[in-house]
């Protein structure tokens, strides 16, 4: 029963790491970038900041899914589950979507959003266009979150 | 959904009167004037001079951002800051203001200021360079050569100071310390002229830095000017402090005259706009076409203005003719959006996207609703969209905004209504659900959510495919509108039903659409290859199932608010706990955790819901291509024209 939780709680520790990974690298692309335009131009600081942050989400999505193990597993508030082995195999799995997802396509985003910023440092007003771009990437790390999401909610304790 | 009638003016005046009829338009900013194709029409153009008022322009514009840094400062007076106004008619009165005069005294003023301030700094790095000689007592003019012996003050590196005191014991040297820091002796050295040669060499590699007073000239010539024979380092730093004394006083004055100066800067800025669109004005002349007596002016105006155009335009009926035409098949007019008042916000997401093309239709009524829903169900907070609204509805109510910002605020209002709604029905305030109000409880349910998401999705692509059949029976494509378009209308619901049900009239209905697509989609005349080529157009099925699985984002951003809010109040409830200062962990937690997630959730929400409509929706039936409206107006930068 020991192993199944240690599984469990693997699952939530992977999510958050590897999304964290992918964003962290991701965010710093886009972050070195921008500084390197704001040197000319302090004045986009607002504009770059918005695609500076767009890679972090993937991130924030695998915390998500830790805090749903962590409240699946009763680690928040209630009392602790009994997790059989098997159990806790699924709940590792299913938390395999949204971190590997995440950590693919935070490094992505961020290269998308580091050309987006030399693209606003050229056309100030076209904003919102690499953003939109960047949100095509994030697309798959949102698909990976949500399958996580459902197959948490699937798997009975 | 619509897109206002455009047509083509054409203005025949006399000469006499081309700047005055120019000037009529620009105020209205009712038309767009378009270069005149002077070769086919055998009309010259004028050559135009702008240079004189571009370089007053750009004078006005420097002495302007130069007296900027007196303005009120602070973010929250920067934000409610608003231009000051103008009356169009006033504009002649105000180039009466004497500004070229102002302008010389600016340009004077900053020279001056600047010279100053270099002299200051190359100062301060005498007295940075005297200061370790402060201690020495001799008056500098005996720091001479005498018959005998020559004299020498410099640094040198701590790590030397060895060497030298060895050097100092060998040969005909004598030295004293007159102060030391953590890098460097700085000396007073004397030594016999026979020896000089010698000695100097050793000093050399020493890396000794000889700091000369006077000869061979090393000093710079303000210093040299402060210094007397009787003079000590002491008594020609504090000549430099008072010099410096004075530069600053120099420096406050000319401040003060900046300040007075200050006040003339509205009228810098009126003079700037007025002279701005008298450029403009004189560049818009070149793209008319004249003969000796004549002028010809073509563009383009909505049709709804004609009246008022012309009505503009009677004063001088006399000397001008004009021409209204409907666009021609081979022209490109350019793109006016005509929406009601509520959908006007929602204009700012087709402008993204790009205008649609001539022939095409305006999809900004249709997206609103999905939009609106959309973003609403993404962020799904209530709490979070009664703060955005409040604020944005505020900031439009008090800092009077205009244009695009407007726009944009007026969208953010409605979207952060839609948010209180969805919020309220499916998510919570501030993350604590209000049950009995909710329909649909996410967390719980998720699944539910995910049908509810699919369902919206369907819905819209289906909407789209009918948008698509509306514009190819437009374009008299009957065929393809009924039996392809209309194939897909009737496929897809009732391969949903039927897959959901299994009732046989649903299959059969499929199999109806079906085969209206697998016939009518290839314009092959071969059978075989129309037959095949239909066949495979069927296949498109998997890229409508993936437009559809592609709006389940709704429910993972929702979900994603939700949770983010749970965690926040729940990292409060952790910080209740910390005995005595608890409270104030928990209010902080609570108001940076919200924000945070109020920031990234409507980011969010805003961009995958604008991705939707982009490749989802506009993908079936949208083509962009248009260009925008640019009437002829009068621009400004820093006034409001009223």
């Amino acid at each position: 029963m020991a192993l199944g939780f240690t599984l469990a709680v693997f699952g939530g520790a992977l999510a958050v790491v590897l999304g964290g990974i992918g964003s962290a690298i991701g965010v710093g692309l886009a972050g070195q970038a921008s500084s390197g335009v704001m040197s000319e131009d302090p004045g986009k600081f607002g504009s770059l900041l918005l695609l500076v942050a767009l890679p972090g989400t993937q991130g924030i999505y695998g915390f998500l899914s830790a805090f749903l193990v962590m409240l699946k597993l009763g680690l928040v508030g209630e009392a602790l589950k009994s997790v059989s082995v098997y159990q806790g195999w699924q709940i590792l799995i299913a938390c395999f979507p949204v971190a590997f997802a995440g950590l693919v396509s935070g490094i992505h985003q961020g290269k998308v959003c580091a050309s987006g910023v030399y693209m606003v440092a050229k056309q100030p007003k076209d904003l919102m266009k690499p953003v939109i771009m960047a949100a095509l990437v994030e697309t798959y790390a949102v698909l990976g979150l949500l399958i996580t999401i459902l197959l948490l909610s699937g798997i009975q304790l | 959904m619509s897109i206002a009638q455009v047509q083509k003016v054409q203005v025949v005046a006399h000469s006499g009167v081309k700047m005055e009829v120019l000037s009529a338009l620009q105020e209205e900013g009712l038309v767009q004037v378009e270069r005149t194709d002077f070769e086919e029409l055998g009309l010259n153009s004028s050559s135009v001079d702008v240079y004189q008022l571009e370089h007053n322009l750009y004078r006005l514009s420097h002495a302007l951002d130069y007296l900027s840094r007196w303005e009120e400062t602070g973010f929250v007076k920067k934000l409610f800051i608003q231009k000051t106004q103008m009356k169009r008619e006033k504009r002649k009165e105000a180039l009466g203001f004497d500004y070229l005069s102002v302008l010389n005294e600016v340009e004077k003023l900053e020279a001056k200021k600047n010279e100053l301030l270099s002299e200051l700094k190359f100062l301060k790095k005498e007295t940075e360079f005297l200061d370790p000689f402060e201690g020495l007592e001799l008056p500098l003019g005996l720091l001479k050569t005498t018959e005998t012996t020559e004299v020498l003050i410099g640094s040198l590196l701590v790590s030397r100071y060895e060497n030298l005191q060895r050097i100092s014991d060998e040969e005909g040297l004598w030295h004293e310390v007159i102060s030391r820091d953590k890098r460097k002796f700085h000396l007073l050295l004397v030594y016999h002229k026979q020896e000089r040669e010698r000695i100097e060499q050793m000093l050399r590699e020493l890396h000794f830095a000889p700091f000369y007073f006077k000869e061979p000239v090393q000093i710079t010539e303000p210093l040299l000017s402060k210094t007397e024979e009787q003079d000590r380092v002491r008594d020609v730093i504090r000549k430099i402090d008072e010099e410096m004394q004075i530069k600053r006083k120099m420096l406050e004055d000319l401040e003060k005259e900046e300040k007075r100066l200050f006040e003339h800067r509205e009228q810098l800025m009126r003079v700037h706009d007025v002279l701005l669109n008298e450029k403009e004005r004189i560049f818009c002349s070149s793209l008319l076409g004249e003969t000796e007596r004549a002028v010809y002016l073509e563009g383009w105006v909505c049709s709804s203005d004609v009246k008022e155009l012309k009505s503009k335009l009677q004063p001088y009926s006399e000397v001008t003719e004009l021409y209204f035409r409907d666009p021609l098949p081979e022209e490109d007019p350019p793109v006016i959006l005509e929406n009601p008042k509520p959908g006007k916000p929602f204009e700012l997401i087709t402008r993204l996207y790009g205008l649609p093309q001539r022939g095409s239709f305006d999809p900004t009524l249709p997206l609103a609703p999905f939009f609106f829903l959309f973003v609403g169900l993404c962020v799904s907070e209530a709490g979070y969209g009664l703060l955005v609204a409040l604020l944005s509805f505020l900031f439009i109510k008090f800092a009077k905004p205009r244009g695009g910002l407007l726009q944009f605020l007026k969208l953010l209002t409605l979207l952060g209504i839609s948010t209180v709604i969805l919020g309220t029905l499916v998510g919570g305030w501030f993350g604590f659900p209000v049950r009995p109000l909710m329909v649909l409880d996410s967390l719980q349910d998720p699944l539910s959510f995910l049908y509810l998401a699919l369902a919206l999705g369907f819905i819209q692509v289906w909407f789209g495919t009918l948008l698509s059949m509306v514009s190819s029976l437009k374009n008299k494509r009957y065929l393809q509108a009924l039996f392809v378009q209309g194939g897909w209308l009737l496929l897809l619901p009732s391969l949903v039903l039927f897959l959901a049900k299994k009732g046989s009239v649903w299959g059969i209905l499929s199999l109806a659409g079906a085969a209206g697509i697998v016939l009518f989609a290839s314009p092959s005349r071969n059978p075989f290859a129309r037959f095949f080529g239909g066949l495979y157009s069927l296949y498109d099925i998997s890229r409508y199932l993936a437009d559809v699985l592609s709006y389940s984002r709704l429910l993972a951003l929702g979900l994603a608010t939700t949770v983010i809010a749970m965690v926040v109040n729940n990292l409060c409830q952790t910080a209740l706990g910390i005995p005595w200062v608890g409270w104030l962990f928990a209010a902080l937690i609570f108001v940076g955790g919200h924000l945070f997630n109020l920031g990234i959730s409507f980011l969010g929400g805003f961009v995958h819901s604008m991705r939707l409509q982009f490749v989802e929706f506009f993908s079936k039936f949208f083509k962009a291509g248009g260009s925008p409206f640019k009437p002829f107006e009068l621009k400004s930068k820093f006034v409001e024209f009223i």
